[in-house]
Formats: structure tokens, C-alpha cells, sequence
């Protein structure tokens, strides 16, 4: 399989992304902002970092870059699957592929820790992940408060698009497990193929580096069982 | 203009027109103005650098560049270095601690070395106006360095009113290169065109390093404000990348970033150390306002700009590489044989002076060596300071206190882990990093005792060392090299100029019996404000070899029936310079250290893991053995606790000083004979309690004080009364 990873301008985790696919024994395609075309890659990762220096707004300049055009042809005639990172899920949001948006942090500062987040809905093709699963996967942002307009948000949940959400190590939501101040502790939401979550799967890959659950939910979008 | 007008003295200037041979023109004096500043020239400084040992046998770069390079094996070198940005912080500290990062990683780069990761010594006063200076400085820190993307893995802060209106912010850079790609300011060659990269030049920061960072304050730091740079971490990444990539080509001559003095000192350096000349014509600098005369041009220090001498030769393939990377960039002059960086504009010359004048003839302070030998002798009287009685109330402040409690608050808005390579992170005493290709990892501590050298300096520069390469050796990890930042404040005066002499000697004595090199550093004098100067303070950063960094030592117990030990090579408790002195006493002189003796000691501990099978091990440090307990204890499974037992007739001390050596080892029962075999030729050694499967501290003087688990986890994260 080829993945293509996307940089923009001011990109930082797509060295990391990379890495990430070929642990698992993907190909990384890397793929610079200007192109036009996504090279017949099967799958696709916006990844994290600070594209355009979080100028104007988190993701709102990446998502007028030319490869755009391409991604959301490809999401919406051939069902593309996208997945958008931290940065990335800002810029998918900014480019209206996902619902709702990215606010700055109820704190007002960045925040980098590890977080629990539990699997609310399985999204279709993710063979590895169950419902109620726990994963462990930091985050690292200024602008992760998920939020979606008023009378949005019910039915994100009906139609099983809220994928994660931020909760205790057991897996229970509460107020004290929300990082950022997310509406209803949201960390991840899908949109037919296009998904978006703020922790980084790509930097819990071994064990000794505070967790393996990201490599568990990358197989997962991979369409492997990782279980 | 006058030579004053520049921060220039007499004797400075008179220097000056005997070696030209004439009276500089305002151009040149605004030149010699910059760099014979205290900041470019480390002319207060050098000699008594000149003291510490630069020799080691992983040493490929020592002082002089603008990094240290050691080797981590065969194939993998690590540049790194620690600069300070005091001054800018304190006038504004989000861009004055932002464009820190920013320099830092640009010195880094310079060398060819991808930077991998960041660590910072800050300190802070304790007024209101300290506590938003520090909410600046944190949030300047982590603007630069999450948005460049580079982790902050490491770090420590410490709090007086002496910092007040003096904060420090010392930030230490790691960068990886492979060896083969290396480049430094000494290979420019005549006919080279000088490529000056990134953001254009504006009028930001002028006077920087000669007003800013080489002055004491007043009560005008308000007008200084436009001395203060700003910084672009966009601009810096793709900077880092074009440069980078440039570099990886092995078609450059010589590389220097512009920081202190702008675009003046990255020429004159540069033809310095290539013993060439260079012309710049002005007009092809592109500039971010109009009107900018050559003085401002010379002297802006813009931030995310980088100098890179090509031969045409090679130009068509670097300039495709920055254009990729959409950096700007201009071809601003060229390299000459004629000995003399000369400023054109237009054609006209406005400035010619040879880069030795320039660069390497600004008359140096000397060092007083006897100075220092009084100091050596000149042991102070310890104060014979004994509390009798313990009070829990006190020990929980000093776990609550400043200098003790959790720094989650500030670490948590820094990007600890990006690049992956983050095994241990700021949550532990040292830093852990894979690298990448290799089995060997790198270990990188930091460690700037003020309060220990408030009283004696020498004292506290020998705790400096001594921390460091104790977290080191705790995993085994062998020290490559060491970097310092020294802080003080104003040099002129004898007092301070002393205060620096013993610091000095404190940190060169410790090197030359722990045999570490120092490869680099940085000076910040002029540390005052009002006529008050700071403590002098030294930051020492240390980069090592890890053996196995997948598998750290850990640094607390895992299971109960575990015996804990407690290792005191000194015998003797002193609360000198302890935080539980600072809070109920009057602070009194840190207690020298035996450096012999704690070497002997370090070097059974780096082998310990080779002997015995599994333990864990921490280093005691601020707040002495109590606070050490308290720490590990907060990150043991939370089913278990420690019981320990103190010799109750002294036992404030023995929970509380903070003589350099200490260190805690928990074993498992079975194997603490023969740890305690190992250490006895050393070092004193007793065990002092067990992990019990109670989850609290329990502590045994004279009656038995029990600290519960939450309460403790809320006094350190928290702090202790607000």
C-alpha cells in the first residue's frame, strides 16, 4: 500500500508521520503542498505540525493550498481516505471536509501531555478498534477545543461520526478528562472517508516511548487488525 | 558621533586608531561599537574561560565555533551549546525568550546538526511583575520551539528576588550530524559569493548586543523595547530546512548564522576565521523598510537569517534548494583576498577595516589566578545552623515550595515529544533520546545552582558540575561534553568581577577532576538592575552517552519489600544553601564538595547497573532527601509507599541537606549486600526504610509521622499556601 503524507509550508510531524507508516510496513509517499496531483496514492495523512506558522488561523491557510483541490476531488468522487492529525484535522475542518472547528484551548495555553481517549464508534473498515477501547496518545496544541455549531452536535453523535473522545484511563467521560475544553470531550470525527483526531498516533509507537495504542489505531485506519 | 555614544571606552578607542592607524569614520566605530561589546567579545569573560579544560577523548569541536561538537560512536556526532537571552526576556519576554530558541537552534544548525531537541535553565523573582514575566518567557519559549518543531525534553527553574528584575533564560540546543557533511565559518575562499538567507532585513534589534545585553539597567527599559528582536519560527523552519539541505550538498565553503551584532559580526567572524576579507554591497541587502541607512543595515538583528558563502561554481545547485524551501535570499557581496571587510553602497565605500582589528584585537580583562587561589583557600564558615525538632508542617512547605514543587505548569506548554525520539521527558530529573540508526542514546541534564553560589561561587560552579554528571552517571551514561552559561551581573565592579573568578574556578576545578571537557558556551554579564546584581549563576548542560536508551534506569521502586538506601559520600549534613534553609533561616554557604571523592563515587554508580541485576536510582537534589522521597513516591504504583527511618537527634539535616552526591538506590532486598559492598570503599551508604504496600510516607523520628499520598501529590503539583 502507498500512503502519501502531505507538507506544507511549516509542517513538523511529517518526518514523524512517515516514520510511522514505514514501521508499520507502508510506503510513505511524501507529497509537497504545490502538487496537483496525489500520484495514485491509496490513502492519504495531513499531519500534524505548524503549517503557515498557525498564521490567520490554525489550518486556515493550508486549506487554500493547491493539493487541496486535489484531496477533496478525491474524497468526494473516489472516497479517498483522508486523516488529518492535530494540524490536519484543523486544516480538514478549515476546508470544510469535516464539520465544526478547532478553538483555541479553554486555558489559553499549549498543551502537551498524554491522554486516554476511549472509541465511541467504530468507523466503518476499522477492523482492530472496538467500541469502549482505550487508547493512550498525547496531544500537543494551542487550538484543539473541538466545537460545532448550536444543534450540531447531535446528530455527529447519531450518526456515529464522534470517534473518540477524551476519558479517563477506564474509559469513563468526564469534565476532569477533557484536556482543551472540547464540546462533549470530542478528540476525533469522521466524515465519509475523512477523519480527524488532535491526539498523534504517530508518536505512540513503541512502548518505551509512553505507549504502543497509536500504532494500534494506524493499523486500524490502515484497514489491518491490529488487535 | 562619539566612541561613547557605542558603549565604547578610551582606552577601547584608542586601541582602535592606532591599529587603523587613523580615526574611524560613524560607520566603523558603530561596527567596533557591536562587536568589542561584552556580549560579542567576552572580553570580561575570556580569560577566565580560558581556565576550563576543552580536551576530551569525544571531543571534534571544541569553543570558538558556534557549537561543540562531540562523537557519540562512529557514525553519529552531537553539536550542542547553551546561550542565554536575560536582557531581551526581561524588556519582553515572549520575544525575548522566543528569539533565544530561535538563536540557539540557528548556532546548531550552522554546524551542519539537525537540532533534536531543546532544554532551558530559567530563573525567575518572586513579585507579581516576576510571575508575568514568567507566563511570558514560557509561552516564548514553547511559541518557538513547538512551532519549529523541536521537543523541549529537559529543564529546571529556581526562584529569588534577586531575579526580580533580572530573570535568566538559558536555552541549550542538541543537534545530530553524521560527520560527513560538516561545515563551519572557516572556509570561505576568495572569489565565494556571500548568499545571506531568509527574513529581510528591518530595523529590529539594532544595538541589541551592545546597548541591551552589555549594560546594566535603569529605570529607561521601557525605550529599550526596540532593541528587542521578534521572532518568525515559520521563517525559522524553512530557514532550517534550505539550510540544511544546503549544507547536506557538501558544496558551501562556510556557513554563520546572524544573532548579536546582525549581519557586522557574522562577516567579520567569518573572514576572521577564514583569514579572508569580504565586500558587502549594501545596496543588494533587501531590507524591510525603506530609508535604512548602512549603520542600521549593518546593525539590525533581525531574526531567521543565515549566511552562506558559495563559489558560483556551486551556486546553481544551492539556489534551487532555497528557492524550494521559499526562503529569500540575495547575493549581498563576496569574499576577497584583500585582507578588509569593506561596507559598499552604490559602488562607495563607506567602511573598511581589517576583520583581525575587528574581531580579534579587542583588549581582554585579565583573570586573576590569585585571585582565585585566595578563593580556593578561603573556605567559609559553615553556620553551625541545627534545628532539633522536626516539623511536618515545615517539610510539606519545602515539597510545596518554589524551588521544590512540580513543574508540570510550565513543561506542559512545551512540546516535549515531537520527533519521537523523547524516551524520558521533563517529568524526569535528565533526559532520555534514542537516536535514530543507533543502539547508543543521548542522556542531557542541566543544572544552574544560584542559590548555591550565592554565598561561594566556587561552591555553587562545582555544584553545577557535580549535578549533572551525578543524573548522568546514575544511568551509566558516560559525559561526552559539557556547556556553560554563565550570568552575572556587572563586571566593572570588583565585587562581581570576584563573585565570577570563584564561579569560574568552581566549575574549571570540578571539570578537571570529574575529566569533562567544556566545549562551548556563552557569557551574560551586566546582569543588575538599580545597582542590584543577580546571584552569579552558571547553567551547565550536559550531553552523554546512554547505553541503553530503551531501557533507562528507572528512578523509583516498583514493587514492595524494596529497600531503600541512602548514599552520602560526604558524611557530614550541612543545610548550607538548601531550600529548607532559604524558607526558615538565613541562606549560609553551600558546603564544598569533595570532588575526588564524589568522582569515585559517580564512577561505582555509572557500573552499578553492570553488577546488579535491577534497581532504581535518583539523584537527591533541592529539598534533600525528604523532597526525593516525596517525588519518587508520587510516581511509584499507587498501592505503595516507603517507610523509612531517620536518626532522630539530626534529623532536619539528614532530611534536608542538599550536599552534592546524594543519591537514592532502591533494591531488591536479595541484592542490597552486595550493592552496599560496591559502594562502601567510596562512600557512606544506609539503608533507611522499605516500599511498603501502604501508599503513603511514613517517616520514623522519634515518633512516626505519616504523609498521605494525596496530600503530598497536592502540595507538589499545587504548591504549598498558594
Amino acid at each position: 500500500m502507498k500512503v502519501g503524507v502531505v507538507t506544507f509550508p511549516g509542517s513538523n510531524c511529517d518526518t514523524d508521520t512517515m516514520a510511522a507508516m514505514e514501521q508499520l510496513g507502508v510506503q510513505a509517499l511524501p507529497l509537497w503542498y504545490t502538487e496537483k496531483s496525489l500520484h495514485g496514492v491509496e490513502r492519504l495523512i495531513l499531519p500534524g505540525g505548524f503549517s503557515y506558522g498557525d498564521y490567520l488561523r490554525s489550518g486556515a491557510l493550508a486549506a487554500q493550498a493547491p493539493i487541496m483541490d486535489a484531496v477533496e476531488k478525491a474524497v468526494s468522487e473516489s472516497a479517498l481516505p483522508v486523516l488529518g492529525i492535530c494540524n490536519g484535522f484543523q486544516i480538514l475542518c478549515e476546508r470544510g471536509l469535516l464539520p465544526g472547528a478547532l478553538r483555541p484551548n479553554s486555558s489559553g495555553e499549549f498543551r502537551c501531555t498524554w491522554e486516554y481517549t476511549r472509541v465511541t464508534s467504530v468507523p466503518e473498515g476499522f477492523f482492530g478498534l472496538k467500541e469502549g477501547d482505550v487508547l493512550r496518545m498525547p496531544i500537543a496544541h494551542h487550538e484543539g477545543a473541538y466545537g460545532v455549531a448550536s444543534g450540531q452536535l447531535q446528530a455527529l453523535f447519531e450518526n456515529h461520526q464522534v470517534f473518540l473522545q477524551y476519558s479517563d484511563e477506564k474509559g469513563v467521560l468526564h469534565a476532569l478528562t477533557n484536556p482543551q475544553g472540547s464540546v462533549a470531550n470530542i478528540a476525533g470525527i469522521t466524515q465519509g472517508s475523512a477523519m480527524g483526531l488532535m491526539p498523534h498516533p504517530e508518536r505512540a509507537m513503541a512502548i518505551y516511548l509512553g505507549s504502543a495504542d497509536g500504532q494500534r489505531f494506524l493499523k486500524a485506519w490502515l484497514g489491518e487488525d491490529g488487535s | 558621533m562619539n566612541f561613547r555614544d557605542v558603549g565604547l571606552t578610551q582606552e577601547e578607542f584608542e586601541i582602535i586608531q592606532r591599529q587603523l592607524g587613523r580615526n574611524p569614520n560613524d560607520l566603523e566605530l558603530g561596527l567596533f561599537g557591536v562587536l568589542w561589546s561584552e556580549h560579542c567579545s567576552y572580553k570580561s569573560s575570556k580569560s577566565l574561560l580560558s581556565w576550563l579544560p576543552h580536551e576530551g577523548r569525544a571531543v571534534i569541536q571544541g569553543p570558538g565555533e558556534n557549537a561543540g561538537i562531540v562523537s557519540l560512536n562512529e557514525d553519529i556526532q552531537v553539536a550542542f551549546k547553551v546561550e542565554s537571552h536575560n536582557h531581551p526576556s526581561y524588556v519582553e519576554p515572549v520575544q525575548g525568550a522566543a528569539t533565544g530558541v530561535g538563536g540557539i537552534l540557528r548556532d546548531i544548525i550552522a554546524m551542519g546538526a539537525r537540532p533534536v531537541a531543546l532544554a532551558d535553565s530559567l530563573r525567575f523573582g518572586t513579585d507579581d511583575a516576576a510571575r508575568m514575566i514568567q507566563n511570558g518567557v514560557v509561552e516564548g519559549i514553547g511559541k518557538y520551539g513547538n512551532a519549529i518543531g523541536i521537543p523541549t525534553v529537559n529543564g529546571e527553574v529556581a526562584y529569588s528576588p534577586v531575579y526580580d528584575k533580572n530573570p535568566l533564560v538559558n536555552v541549550m540546543a542538541i543537534g545530530l550530524l553524521s560527520g560527513e557533511h560538516s561545515v563551519n565559518a572557516k572556509g570561505a575562499r576568495p572569489g565565494s559569493y556571500l548568499v545571506l538567507l531568509g527574513q529581510p532585513t528591518g530595523r529590529d534589534g539594532i544595538h541589541g548586543a551592545s546597548l541591551l545585553a552589555s549594560q546594566d539597567f535603569g529605570n529607561v527599559t521601557d525605550d529599550m523595547r526596540p532593541t528587542v528582536q521578534v521572532g518568525d519560527p515559520f521563517m525559522g523552519k524553512m530557514l532550517m530546512e534550505a539550510t540544511l539541505q544546503a549544507i547536506a550538498t557538501d558544496k558551501l565553503d562556510a556557513v554563520q548564522d546572524l544573532g548579536a551584532a546582525g549581519l557586522t559580526s557574522s562577516v567579520a567572524e567569518l573572514a576572521y576565521r577564514s583569514k579572508v576579507g569580504a565586500i558587502i554591497r549594501l545596496e543588494l541587502v533587501a531590507c524591510r523598510e525603506q530609508g535604512m541607512t548602512p549603520y542600521e543595515i549593518m546593525l539590525s538583528e533581525t531574526q531567521e537569517r543565515m549566511l552562506l558563502v558559495v563559489s558560483p561554481d556551486h551556486w546553481p545547485v544551492i539556489e534551487p534548494l532555497v528557492r524550494h524551501w521559499e526562503v529569500p535570499y540575495g547575493i549581498i557581496g563576496e569574499i576577497t583576498e584583500d585582507r578588509h571587510l569593506v561596507v559598499a553602497w552604490d559602488g562607495e565605500i563607506r567602511a573598511s577595516v581589517p576583520p583581525e582589528i575587528l574581531a580579534g584585537s579587542c583588549p581582554l580583562r585579565s583573570a586573576s589566578p590569585k585571585w582565585a587561589d585566595e578563593i580556593r583557600r578561603n573556605v567559609p564558615n559553615l553556620t553551625p545552623f541545627r534545628p532539633l525538632t522536626f516539623d511536618a508542617k515545615e517539610a510539606v512547605a519545602v515539597l510545596g515550595s518554589y524551588d521544590c514543587r512540580s513543574r508540570h505548569p510550565i513543561f506542559d506548554r512545551y512540546d516535549s515529544m515531537i520527533l519521537t525520539n523523547t524516551v524520558w521527558g521533563p517529568n524526569h530529573d535528565l533526559a532520555i533520546l534514542r537516536v535514530r540508526g543507533s543502539n547508543e542514546g543521548l542522556a542531557i541534564a542541566v543544572s544552574g545552582p544560584g542559590r548555591y553560589a550565592a554565598i561561594d561561587p566556587y561552591s555553587g560552579g562545582m555544584a553545577g558540575v557535580s549535578r549533572v554528571i551525578g543524573l548522568l552517571a546514575g544511568q551509566g551514561a558516560e559525559v561526552l561534553g559539557l556547556t556553560d552559561g554563565v550570568n552575572a551581573g556587572n563586571p566593572d565592579k570588583e565585587q562581581v568581577f570576584k563573585e565570577l573568578t570563584g564561579l569560574m574556578a568552581g566549575v574549571a576545578d570540578a571539570c578537571k577532576v570529574f575529566e569533562v571537557p567544556v566545549t562551548g558556551g556563552n557569557v551574560s554579564l551586566h546582569n543588575e538592575t538599580d545597582g542590584d546584581s543577580i546571584w552569579p549563576t552558571v547553567v551547565i548542560g550536559a550531553v552523554g552517552r546512554h547505553h541503553h536508551p530503551l531501557e533507562p534506569i528507572p528512578d523509583g521502586p516498583w514493587r514492595e519489600e524494596t529497600d531503600i538506601v541512602h548514599v552520602h559520600p560526604h558524611g557530614e549534613w550541612s543545610l548550607g544553601g538548601s531550600v529548607y534553609e532559604s524558607l526558615f533561616h538565613r541562606l549560609s554557604a553551600y558546603p564544598r564538595l569533595d570532588p575526588k571523592r564524589v568522582a569515585d563515587l559517580y564512577q561505582v554508580l555509572a557500573q552499578l547497573a553492570t553488577k546488579v541485576p535491577s534497581y532504581a536510582m535518583r539523584m537527591i537534589g533541592s529539598g534533600g532527601l525528604f523532597v526525593t522521597l516525596a517525588k519518587t513516591l508520587l510516581t511509584m504504583p499507587s498501592r505503595l509507599g516507603m517507610d523509612v527511618s531517620i536518626p532522630p537527634e539530626d534529623a532536619v539535616r539528614h532530611l534536608f541537606s542538599e550536599v552534592s552526591g546524594q543519591c537514592l538506590i532502591f533494591c531488591n532486598p536479595g541484592t542490597t549486600k552486595s550493592v552496599l559492598e560496591l559502594l562502601s570503599p567510596v562512600t557512606a551508604a544506609d539503608v533507611i526504610g522499605r516500599v511498603i504496600p501502604r501508599s503513603d510516607l511514613v517517616i520514623h523520628l522519634r515518633q512516626s509521622y505519616a504523609f498521605e499520598r494525596t496530600k503530598l501529590d497536592r502540595v507538589f503539583r499545587d504548591g504549598y499556601g498558594g
